[in-house]
């Protein structure tokens, strides 16, 4: 009701408007009458009484004549604020009955409507900037650890790079070593390996171990297909819409739960419910987990199938078929260290002939023995080392090409900041919880949803990108307030799950707050000491900033 | 076009693409229920015999009783079917010429449920004094109306009602043969299995043989006379057999309009007959039709069972008071007549006859039987933003501030139902929602409220109080044992409803809605005055139940089945919710409750939109048809939700939906939780900037939408009128449903619902100047009607203004609509032809009852030529004449223009005026006894030239006159 307060003005306060009523300093000296006593709206379009100009009756296309009234849309009113800052409010707010901050001096309203609340409103401006400076200030000492932290990381990975640049060296030499000796090694065998390779018995052996890996990769399939399949129908239970208003998507997930084994999900947390659904649970659980036919002794369980075949079908078949020969033909040739497994008890020879391999392996490697027809077995053992080698020098170069790019991300400005004041949070994780549930940023890595109470934990997408709007500059203080996180969990019957983090500056890293503004559209707020640039920086750019956005209203 | 349509539907029912619309399974065709494939039948059997037919229902005219004094006649009808079975016959004249006719089993096995038009009349209509009913040896006849030109005549053999005017039919009760009251029967033995009657033991011949001597009316079989199965449901039908079939015709009237709500054109198409548009009748049984067909005759979510019929001629409607399961089928045997056919499932006949004879008159004549749309709460016309669902205190906050920052104007944000914890309504969810009332009090701090979502359906749990005080009370509804609590399936899970129609559930409802703590149990207290409320699923929607609906064996207070009270349910959880917030404090302030489910007389008690309609450029068309089909059936409150509740629309989609929003009488933007946020400030440039000027056009019309509110109020008339009802002698015009005018105003909108326009075609229909709203370009109509073709680029919505209207409109762009109660108006003077124009301002506080005791200001605007070359713009009091109309509900006998009201205004000036098509640039402007005004003329077209360009434009600057005083201002 704060109309009511303006009942007793009367209209010729209106009259009263004085020509530079709302008028911003830069503009005040435009507003004095011509000689002839007229004014020109600011846009030149036309030539108007100075009566005209603040009379409450718009009359310049641009609406330059009324700063000071609100009678034309669009033009901003500039309230002086004295002992606050000036600011520009819109033409909409003039005399619309209502005190806003912005204007702490009442001037856009009617005369006592508004008191003039500048000293109070400046105090408390005052007080939260020193606020601010306060945490920036703090905030700003931990940013430069930080960079401390990326400058010491960068000497650590340029140590990382030297080192394995000399280790690469030394392992490629070896490489090159090992595999002049296999390649050698393996010419003079190869011809006797054809052969035995005819064997039928080694035809059939490799044509089961295809036909096995055929239908292990089949039965993957399968289980896969299940998996997405059961992880569809879960989605389904508890993330179906009853808008859709479908029985037959309830009859699913009626279905899938019988199938399953699960209590109807609208009876989840049901306490009279749940306790005999849980009963009820227990049994089809167990009816479910029951073995549907006794297996014979040799069949191999769900468990050792998922287990041990891929062991069994990674079996060197060669290696066998050369250890077959061996256990065909008499164990006549060969040093003693062959022979030794016929003395051993039977449960040790297992572990013996690891032990022998690896020997003669190494023992051919390094040159200490050197038979002159190197058996299959041999060349085969030479054929491990050189892989083992290369694997080893891959990974050293590896090691190396990592660092070079985390070299380079440090100070990026699209990677770890300029300065490289987001290194140090490479793999930081920040939590909070919400409601059911928890939710986590590890920063630059993958965001996730944990359910507090049991359940499928969700990725709500991986580090994406910095602040990606046109309108935002890398490198400037927006493009760190955001990062976006994508190509999280698909949604039932929705899109993939997305976060976008926004940050600011603050003396500890963490978040905040969590909104699932849209569907499956994560909004997570939270603070770092990275963001808080230091003071100097802030005072002066801050500034001009903020007069600048006043200006713009 | 047309024939477009026709097919176009014809196939979507035929073979609808399951993914990408409603699952029409889960709705019954005519076929598939019970009682209408037995009236469809009886139809088709009446078709076949021709001539032959005649009805067996018959005046016994030994009983004609004639009330003495107060028009009404009473009589006992016999069907020769049954001739043990009494029927007892009523017809009342009513004061301003409507006949009621009223037909009901007398002593039969049970009682027909007649409750219907007590919940639909405001008030038990005024009867006729002095009409005398004159019992002949054939029919029984009254002759009234001003004229005497109006006559109601009763054919006793076969009996028929017949209204005529000056000698000619317009109404006609079965004029067909159609009637058929199913009397009430014991289910025997023999009757129940179909086996017994064709055995061939005695009685079962002897069964056959009666059956067939009925077999030529009723039919061979007793189909689905004691149990019906839909789908995996079984309604078991206690009552048996107890439909009404009913023909009415219209031999004079080729056009027929209402019924609502269906999404289809407001001429309404063909059911039967040759080549109809629809092979399904209209069907009333109010459901939650998910992603409705943008055009059908299927059931949504309300039903008026009121049609007008229109001729160049004449006017007429009808008012079918009956609340269960209704199809309606429609054949226009000629060009110039119609048939209907009005089946229904339970329930007395009881049918308004309204005589008309012009839109105006039936308009009125409905509004004395079920009221008229109160006046809302003048916010309520502004911009409602709704989203399901803003998602926390914060969120709401965030997009108040977005809204502000781009000086957007909005009233209103909303919260659907994931406010409340576990979709327990009035319980906050205070994870989300930690702070309700603070959120709502800056909300309100710039002068917006919010609407917060309270829906029928009670989640069964002791720990909602809600919920256990209901089922302490005993006022939920019964399952068909009569005992217990029907329990059904909603957003809450399992779920109970309370028995609106038990009066113990009402004064305990408008508790609840208490803002402080109240001695009998719950009240919402953490709740505010700002806070008004949205009732959505009172269809009722039930996931579970037949239909998505409650099973029509559940039953009602008093024993009443659901299937017999089913389309009148919505409308009381509405009204008492209503109540609720009009009492809920001290000053009773105007509610705002919005609702989904409707019936007659829901016009009363609020505000209604067309349900979850879809963002495609189809739902967009048919909103607008829809909206002015309500407004036709008296729910004149309507709007479509802008962007479409389900989808994503493109950007340009979404700024012509603006365009339609802002000329709906309710006007609010919602979608669906799966959709991308839409809000106008997310949008680029320039659709933005578009969107923001589209909203402050709704603003500054906002005067002028809550002068057609006040008008409407009064009289009826629709706030948003179709061409047959501004003009009911243009033939030409009968069809058009997408443009329409805003009230009395003249503002002339064709929305443009079609992707890549540029160009909008209109059709002006009489020898008239319309000018452009924006660009004062001056169109010429024609007598026989002329269509113009007009820019129409994305930022443009094409509006006139018809010559000789004046329109106060308030320029000064707000956040709110309360924040415009100081601001100046601006006056627009679009002069006809002959020089003149007018039109009319209402003004109130907007929020209380106060202008029921005359604290209001109702101003007339005149533009005149008293001599040649003057033009003179005066502006005068009309409550002070008309203290009669001036307020609804309520006849004021003085009026005082110092009202408090008025002096809280009196320095509301008109700060321009604006008056287009002058002839000559004037010498001089000057209020009536002052000094000479400051003004500026731009020559062009003169309103009574005959060319078309752009008109001349007098533009008076700021001319010191107040809107509350009487002043003229003479150019000349």
């Amino acid at each position: 009701m704060l109309w009511l307060l303006l009942l007793p003005l009367p209209l010729q306060a209106l009259g009263a408007t004085a020509k530079t009523l709302g008028v911003s300093p830069r503009l005040v000296s435009e507003y004095v009458p011509s000689k002839s006593n007229t004014w020109t709206c600011l846009d030149g379009s036309k030539q108007i009484p100075w009566d005209y100009v603040n009379d409450d009756s718009c009359d310049c296309a641009d609406g330059s004549d009324e700063p000071g009234t609100g009678a034309c849309p669009n033009q901003p009113f500039y309230c002086q604020n004295e002992g606050h800052i000036g600011a520009f409010i819109p033409s909409s707010r003039v005399k619309d009955g209502l005190c806003e901050l912005d204007c702490c001096d009442g001037s856009d309203e009617r005369p006592g409507v508004c008191e003039d609340v500048c000293k109070e409103v400046g105090q408390a401006h005052k007080k939260k900037v020193e606020e601010e400076t306060k945490i920036r200030k703090t905030g700003s000492k931990i940013r430069s650890t930080y960079i401390a932290y990326a400058h010491k990381e960068k000497k650590r990975l340029e140590g990382v790079i030297e080192a394995s640049a000399t280790e690469i060296a030394i392992r490629e030499n070896e490489v090159i070593r090992l595999r002049d000796i296999t390649e050698r090694a393996e010419s003079l065998s190869a011809a006797a390996l054809e052969l035995k390779q005819q064997s039928p018995l080694y035809i059939s052996l490799v044509t089961h171990s295809n036909a096995l890996k055929s239908l292990q990769r089949e039965h993957k399939k399968h289980l896969q297909r299940e998996e997405e399949l059961s992880d569809i129908l879960n989605a389904l239970r508890t993330g179906y819409n009853p808008n859709y208003q479908d029985m037959a998507v309830l009859e699913a997930v009626r279905g899938w739960e019988e199938m399953a084994g699960l209590p109807h999900i609208n009876d989840v947390g049901k306490d009279s419910v749940s306790n005999e659904e849980a009963g009820v649970q227990e049994d089809t659980a167990s009816d479910v987990a029951e073995p549907e036919e006794a297996l014979d002794d040799e069949m191999w369980s769900a468990e050792e199938l998922e287990k041990d075949l891929d062991d069994l079908l990674n079996s060197d078949y060669v290696s066998l078929l050369l250890e077959h020969d061996e256990y065909v033909q008499s164990p006549t040739e060969g040093s003693a260290l062959f022979d030794i497994a016929s003395y051993l008890p039977d449960s040790v020879v297992p572990q013996f002939e690891g032990f022998r391999e690896t020997l003669v392996s190494w023992l051919v490697t390094l040159g200490i023995i050197k038979g002159e027809t190197p058996s299959s077995t041999d060349t085969s053992h030479l054929r491990q080392a050189l892989t083992d080698a290369e694997n080893e020098l891959k990974k050293v170069k590896k090691e190396k090409e990592d660092a070079e790019n985390d070299i380079k991300e440090i100070f990026n400005v699209h990677g770890y900041g300029l300065e490289g004041e987001w290194k140090k949070l490479d793999g930081t994780c920040l939590r909070t919880e919400v409601g059911d549930y928890t939710y986590e940023v590890c920063l630059f890595g993958e965001a996730k949803q944990i359910p507090n109470k049991g359940g499928s934990t969700f990725s709500l997408g991986k580090f994406a990108s910095w602040n990606p709007s046109p309108d935002v500059k890398p490198g400037e203080e927006a493009y760190y307030q955001k990062q976006i996180y994508n190509r999280g969990t698909r949604c039932w019957n929705g899109p993939e799950r997305n976060v976008v983090l926004l940050l600011s500056c603050g003396t500890e890293n963490t978040l905040h707050s969590v909104v699932e503004l849209e569907k499956c559209e994560y909004q997570l707020t939270g603070t770092t000491p990275a963001l808080c640039r230091p003071l100097d920086n802030f005072g002066g750019k801050e500034g001009k900033n903020s007069n600048a956005s006043r200006d713009e209203l | 076009m047309r024939s477009v349509v026709l097919f176009g539907a014809l196939s979507a029912l035929l073979a609808l693409p399951d993914a990408l619309a409603v699952k029409s399974q889960d709705f019954k065709t005519c076929s598939q229920s019970g009682f209408c494939r037995r009236g469809r039948a009886l139809a088709a059997r009446a078709q076949e015999a021709q001539s032959s037919w005649n009805s067996p229902y018959s005046v016994d005219p030994s009983s004609i009783l004639i009330l003495p004094g107060d028009s009404t006649v009473k009589a006992v009808v016999k069907s020769s079917l049954y001739p043990e079975i009494k029927f007892g016959l009523e017809l009342r004249i009513h004061d301003d010429g409507v006949v009621r006719v009223l037909l009901d089993e007398v002593d039969g096995l049970r009682k027909r449920y007649d409750e219907a038009a007590s919940w639909a009349l405001v008030s038990e209509p005024k009867l006729s004094k002095g009409i005398r009913w004159a019992a002949g040896k054939k029919e029984l006849r009254a002759v009234f109306g001003e004229k005497n030109d109006i006559e109601v005549a009763v054919n006793y053999d076969p009996f028929r009602v017949r209204l005529r005017r000056g000698g000619e039919d317009q109404i006609v009760l079965n004029g067909r043969g159609l009637l058929h009251m199913e009397h009430f029967r014991s289910q025997t033995l023999k009757e129940t299995t179909e086996e017994v009657v064709s055995e061939e033991n005695a009685e079962g011949q002897e069964v056959l043989q009666i059956e067939n001597v009925r077999a030529w009316f009723e039919g061979d079989s007793e189909d689905a006379y004691w149990e019906e199965k839909f789908s995996s449901w079984t309604d078991s039908k206690p009552k048996g057999p107890e439909s009404l079939s009913l023909d009415i015709t219209f031999p004079n009237h080729g056009t027929v309009y209402g019924i609502p709500q269906h999404a289809t054109n407001l001429s309404l198409p063909s059911t039967t007959g040759e080549s109809p548009s629809y092979t399904d009748p209209f069907r009333l049984y109010n459901a939650d039709v998910f992603e409705y067909i943008a055009s059908s005759p299927m059931s949504l979510y309300g039903s008026i069972p009121v049609m007008h019929a229109h001729s160049a001629e004449t006017t007429v409607g009808l008012f079918n008071a009956i609340g269960s399961e209704t199809w309606i089928d429609i054949a226009y045997p000629t060009k110039r007549s119609t048939h209907t056919h009005w089946i229904s499932e339970s329930g007395i006949m009881d049918v308004f006859l309204l005589p008309g004879p012009t839109p105006e008159d039936v308009f009125a004549q409905y509004a004395r039987l079920t009221g008229t749309t109160a006046l809302p709460a003048h916010w309520s016309l502004g911009y409602h933003q709704c989203r399901w669902n803003y998602v926390s205190s914060d969120d709401v906050r965030t997009v108040q501030k977005r809204f502000d920052e781009e000086d957007m104007p909005v009233d209103v944000f909303w919260l659907d139902i994931e406010y409340a914890q576990d979709h327990k309504y009035f319980i906050w969810d205070h994870k989300t929602f930690p702070d309700p009332v603070e959120m709502t009090n800056e909300v309100a701090a710039a002068g917006r409220k919010m609407v917060v979502i309270v829906d029928p359906h009670l989640k069964r749990t002791s720990d909602y109080p809600v919920y256990q005080e209901a089922s302490d009370l005993d006022i939920l509804v019964k399952p068909k044992s009569g005992e217990g609590e029907y329990e059904g399936w909603c957003w809450t899970g399992s779920s109970s409803w309370i028995d609106h129609f038990n009066p113990a559930s009402w004064d305990w409802w408008i508790s609840k809605f208490k803002t402080t703590k109240i001695d009998t149990g719950f009240s919402w207290i953490e709740s505010t005055e700002d806070i008004h409320i949205w009732n959505d699923m009172n269809e009722p929607s039930i996931f579970n139940g037949p239909e998505i609906t409650m099973p029509k064996d559940s039953i009602h207070y008093g024993g009443w089945e659901h299937r017999d009270v089913h389309n009148i349910n919505g409308m009381l959880f509405h009204n008492n919710t209503a109540q609720a917030v009009r009492v809920r404090s001290d000053i009773s302030k105007r509610p705002f409750v919005l609702t989904r489910s409707f019936y007659a007389g829901s016009q009363r008690v609020g505000a209604m939109w067309t349900g979850d309609n879809l963002g495609t450029w189809d739902h967009m068309a048919v909103g607008i048809k829809m909206v002015l089909a309500n407004g036709i059936a008296g729910m004149a409150f309507a709007g479509s939700d802008v962007g479409g509740f389900f989808g994503n629309p493109e950007p340009e989609m979404l700024v012509r939906w603006y365009q339609v929003g802002i000329f709906s009488p309710f006007f609010r933007a919602h979608a669906h939780i799966d959709t991308k946020r839409r809000e106008p400030f997310l949008l680029d440039e320039p659709y933005k900037s578009i969107i923001r000027d589209i909203l402050r056009l709704r603003y500054s019309m906002l005067p002028i939408w809550y002068t057609a509110f006040k008008e409407n109020s009064v009289t009826g008339m629709p706030i948003v009128r179709p061409h047959y009802v501004m003009f009911p002698q243009d033939t030409a015009g009968f069809d058009i449903d997408d443009q329409f005018f805003v009230g009395s105003s003249g503002i002339l909108v064709k929305p443009v619902t079609e992707k890549g326009k540029n160009e909008a075609t209109i059709y002006l229909p009489e020898d008239q100047v319309y000018y452009d709203y924006f660009t004062q370009y001056a169109y010429r109509g024609s007598i026989k009607g002329k269509y113009v073709i007009v820019a129409a680029e994305l930022h443009q919505v094409p509006v006139f203004i018809r010559g000789g209207s004046i329109l106060p409109t308030r320029e000064r762009p707000r956040r709110s609509s309360p924040l415009m109660r100081l601001d100046p108006f601006t006056i627009r003077v679009a002069l006809s032809k002959a020089g003149t124009a007018r039109g009319e301002l209402y003004l109130d506080d907007g929020v209380t009852y106060l202008h029921q005791q005359g604290e209001l200001v109702w101003r007339e605007f005149v533009a005149e030529q008293p001599q040649k070359k003057i033009t003179r713009i005066s502006s005068r009091d009309l409550a002070a004449q008309n203290p009669g109309k001036a307020v609804d509900g309520v006849a004021l006998t003085t009026y005082d223009p110092k009202n408090a009201f008025a002096k809280e205004i009196e320095e509301v000036r008109v700060e321009k005026i604006v008056i287009l098509g002058l002839v000559w640039k004037p010498s001089s402007v000057k209020v009536e006894g002052g000094a000479e005004l400051k003004w500026e003329f731009v020559p062009g077209v003169a309103a009574i030239d005959t060319k078309e360009g752009t008109a001349s434009v007098l533009i008076i600057k700021d001319p010191k006159v107040l809107i509350t005083s009487d002043w003229a201002i003479v150019v000349s």
